[in-house]
């Protein structure tokens, strides 16, 4: 199909939008309600372009053969400006303001001169805040929670310029079916939705010389934290991450790889337990609070099959407040645990009361970054420096829980040698690495073929319950990507972003010394003092959980 | 007049006879228009319907009027309900379609129970396998235009959706949607079965400041004065306003309505609802009821019909008031004619019509208010 590009005539195939020629051809396009994972709504005409002298929106309009396209004409831009300008008529957006709203605001060259109608009081959620009077209505975060997430807790309501983005019945998203994973944070481009910030308690307790304040980290902050002082994304940033969280005046430094060891010890034998005993099968794991949130709201009759396992910062938690407390000799009364952690979610989890919770604050990737900055740390500049001794052992089976279908590898690594004594001939299961929606793959265990599969982003979650008949042990992520494209993570733009950070999670395990969870010496230190065995009655007090029904009004 | 012509199921019989290709060709050759405001050819739109393969189709009747002096539905379904249903029938026939809907304006629930009725008894008469549902609408304007009224129908908010695909290709339920104003509609069984059926006969709303308001029917073409006639005005009149988004022009006897005539005016005919003002009337006032109403009524998809409208009204207040000044007419002219470039519906591409057509031919009623200062 032929087609006139700004007076250059091309070959472009059928069926392409504008949008896409235009980009292919590396002619700048702004958008705000565009994504290219999600359905095109054109709602912020932004994108707006010249085709045979109409104005369009270049993300929904196919053209036709022989068309002229113009996209930088006077007309073309001062549309583009008028409407950024209506649909942001008060941001200054400062130098620290990095929203990609802020970009366009630049690149189209504004001057404001509307004032601001909006007037909302902000949805103050346990874990995820919004404040409407920010909003431009793009919509983004309704579709990502719609058609990623399958979660459908927001919608616009009203209309004209009342309209405006609200859980049902102008609830609070508290009080609503919302799983918390914090997409729509992610996928804001004026920061209107942020987390629930715990950084001022968190630094109150640094500051109290009778804490003893404890941080554990992530596997998939390691992977990220980077991106949020220029680095690009993928860089590793283990050791920079330790030194930091020291130089914040954090006593000890964790890694919550080791309570994933942890969940790996106790989920393993959980399974094998299932499988022999005639439990329910299959087994869906529980590492992620979004997902049992959505199980808690959609799915009443999963829970029997989700395992007890707590989650590994939950277990790392519980494991502070007593083998290290009783080891370090502190009172565990003055042990305040921090988790950093990619997620949102994780710190409804760390409130219910289920729980019993050893965790006292969740910090999310992007808090720790602007706790950094608070607190005027230069980050580049940090020595790489090791996690604590005294709980700090990890092993690369414990890293890799932060990419989609880690925890099934992780676990099927140490089921394996738990089942049958040996070890898992191929260490990396490649087919469940990856980010296609829905994984699957077998193994065979003393003869019996375990078939497991594991999704991400909650969507496809609910693609996998319908056929969860068909496996014996389901991972379920709420995040698309996992962890690494967690709702606390740094907010990202490139869509090549979630691969990069996925890569350096599996190089990390590579470069493991131990890459399996039974091997972990730590692990077994804590069994062979504490706890006996896995699922033994002091470990099921202390790293299993239960569910509850939560009803979606 | 002639939209009151029945025609007894006889439509239906012959549209029959003709099978679906030649009732399709005879509203082409009718010259049939879509009567909600569009101009749409009829013809053009069952084909494109009947062309598009699918499993299933739809046909629905877009009751759903709204627009401040429009209401010649109202007057064709307490009038005239039968042939509009015989209409929905030969459509449906045309199509190939089974399941009918009426959107039924969500004020005019005091007509749905005789219509109801008249379904009822139309279907059974017909002896034919096809189903018509009257749906009521919410109260939201927006819902009449078509691809927010399928968002309605569909138990959705009512929102624009941009197009492609249209409705007639990928509506209701992702299947081909045929929908039709009730005037085309009565008009398609009408323009079926009688051979002098005139296509330039439109019905015209007339209200304002006149005393005789009311449904007429008038030829495209017909003088102004033959109009103001009709509409039988107390006072000189001034300006007439072709709805609340055709523009408003000053009071020309001579002139033949005409959509071409209109276009050198900078307005348009819209579905012929005709608002009059008088020497009392200010339009700056008539402009700001109108701003007020669309305003309200926009659905809130689009940034600039979401945005740019409430500050429109908001300008319009602010010179109402006495506050305004010259500066403010270029802004307003500006938003006007943005909201008309790059709004995603007919609502938004139209609305600042109104304001910019008032500007053009009223400066001084904008005069006025600057000098009360």
């Amino acid at each position: 199909m032929k087609l006139n590009l700004n007076g250059k005539e091309m070959e472009v195939e059928e069926g392409k939008t504008l949008l896409t020629i235009c980009r292919e051809n590396g002619i700048v396009v702004p958008t705000m309600c565009f994504q290219a994972s999600l359905t095109p709504e054109a709602r912020c005409r932004v994108c707006l372009v010249e085709m045979n002298g109409e104005l369009v929106t270049a993300c929904s309009t196919k053209p036709r053969e022989g068309a002229a396209i113009i996209t930088n004409s006077k007309r073309v831009l001062d549309a583009r400006r008028l409407n950024m300008e209506l649909m942001i008529p008060n941001r200054s957006c400062k130098s620290e303001d990095d929203f990609e709203a802020c970009e366009i605001y630049k690149e189209v060259g504004m001057k404001p001169r509307f004032s601001q109608i909006k007037n909302y009081l902000p949805d103050l959620g346990a874990a995820v805040i919004r404040d409407n009077n920010k909003c431009i209505n793009c919509g983004r975060c309704v579709r990502v929670c719609a058609e990623i997430q399958g979660v459908y807790a927001i919608d616009f309501a009203s209309r004209a310029h009342n309209e405006h983005v609200t859980p049902y019945s102008e609830k609070h998203l508290s009080d609503v079916a919302c799983i918390r994973c914090g997409q729509c944070i992610l996928h804001c481009p004026v920061g209107a939705i942020s987390e629930r910030s715990h950084v001022e308690e968190v630094m109150a307790a640094l500051a109290d010389p009778n804490k003893h304040v404890v941080a554990q980290v992530a596997p998939s902050i390691r992977a990220a934290l980077g991106e949020l002082f220029g680095m690009p994304a993928g860089t590793l940033v283990t050791g920079k991450t330790v030194a930091l969280l020291r130089k914040l005046g954090f006593n000890k430094v964790f890694d919550v790889d080791l309570g994933a060891d942890m969940t790996i010890m106790e989920e393993a034998s959980e399974l094998l337990h299932r499988l022999e005993n005639g439990g329910k099968i299959p087994m869906i794991t529980t590492c992620c609070p979004g997902w049992i949130l959505m199980m808690e709201f959609f799915y009443h009759d999963l829970i029997p099959y989700m395992s007890t396992c707590k989650s590994p910062h939950e277990m790392l938690g519980m494991l502070i407040k007593t083998y290290y407390a009783k080891k370090a000799k502190i009172d565990p009364k003055n042990i305040v645990v921090v988790s950093i952690m990619p997620c949102t979610a994780k710190k409804f989890e760390s409130a219910r009361p289920e729980m019993e919770s050893g965790v006292d604050y969740v910090l999310t990737t992007r808090e720790l970054g602007r706790m950094a900055k608070i607190m005027k740390a230069d980050f580049a500049s940090l020595p790489d420096e090791e996690f604590d001794p005294a709980l700090g052992i990890s092993t690369g089976a414990g890293v890799i829980f932060g990419a989609t279908g880690g925890v099934m590898e992780a676990a099927l690594r140490t089921a394996h040698f738990l089942a049958t004594g040996k070890e898992l001939e191929a260490l990396e299961i490649n087919e469940i690495r990856g980010m296609k929606g829905i994984k699957e793959g077998k193994i065979v265990l003393n003869g019996k073929e375990i078939r497991f599969a594991c999704a991400h982003g909650g969507a496809n979650a609910r693609k996998l319950i319908e056929q969860k008949d068909k496996y014996h042990f389901i991972e379920m992520m709420a995040c698309p990507g996992g962890c690494i494209g967690g709702g606390g993570q740094p907010i990202y733009r490139d869509p090549d972003t979630l691969r990069k950070r996925t890569e350096a999670i599996y190089s990390a395990d590579r470069a493991s010394k131990i890459r399996r969870s039974h091997e972990n010496p730590v692990v077994q230190e804590i069994y062979k003092k504490l706890l006996g065995a896995p699922l033994s009655k002091k470990a099921e007090r202390l790293l299993h959980t239960k569910y509850t029904k939560r009803s979606r009004f | 007049m002639q939209i009151l012509r029945k025609t007894n199921l006889k439509a239906l019989a012959k549209a029959h006879a003709l099978g679906q290709e030649g009732v399709i060709a005879l509203i082409e050759r009718k010259g049939l228009e879509g009567r909600g405001g569009a101009a749409f050819p009829t013809g053009k739109k069952w084909r494109t319907c009947h062309d598009t393969q699918a499993d299933e189709r739809f046909v629905v009747c877009n009751a759903d009027e709204g627009e401040p002096g429009t209401f010649k539905d109202k007057f064709i379904i307490l009038n005239n309900p039968k042939t509009m249903i015989e209409g929905i029938l030969i459509a449906a026939y045309a199509i190939g379609a089974k399941r009918c809907f009426i959107y039924l304006r969500g004020e005019y629930e005091f007509l749905r129970p005789k219509l109801q009725r008249q379904v009822k008894s139309m279907l059974k008469r017909a002896k034919t396998d096809v189903t018509i549902e009257i749906v009521r609408g919410a109260g939201a304007y927006i819902c009449g235009e078509s691809t927010a009224l399928l968002q309605s129908l569909q138990g959705n908010r009512g929102t624009a959706m941009s197009k492609p695909p249209n409705p007639t290709r990928n509506g209701l339920w992702g299947k081909p949607t045929m929908i039709n104003n009730v005037e085309t509609l009565t008009c398609a069984a009408q323009a079926v079965l009688f051979d002098n059926w005139k296509p330039e006969v439109r019905l015209f709303s007339l209200s304002g400041n006149i005393q005789n308001p009311g449904v007429y029917e008038f030829p495209i073409g017909v003088k102004m004065s033959k109009v103001i006639k009709a509409a039988n005005p107390k006072r000189k009149l001034k300006a007439v306003s072709f709805g609340c988004f055709g523009g408003i022009m000053p009071v020309d006897e001579n002139m033949a309505i005409t959509p071409e005539t209109l276009m050198m005016e900078k307005c348009h005919h819209g579905a012929y609802s005709i608002i009059f003002a008088d020497e009392t009337n200010n339009v700056v006032d008539l402009s700001l009821s109108i701003a007020k109403f669309y305003t309200y009524e926009s659905c809130g998809k689009c940034t600039p019909c979401r945005e740019g409208t409430v500050r429109m009204l908001n300008l319009l207040r602010k010179i109402h008031s006495g506050e305004g000044s010259r500066e403010d007419l270029p802004i307003l002219c500006e938003l006007a004619n943005h909201i008309q470039e790059t709004a995603l519906c007919g609502l938004g591409q139209t609305c600042g019509n109104h304001v910019l057509t008032s500007i053009l031919h009223f400066p001084q009623d904008y005069e006025a208010y600057f000098s009360k200062k």
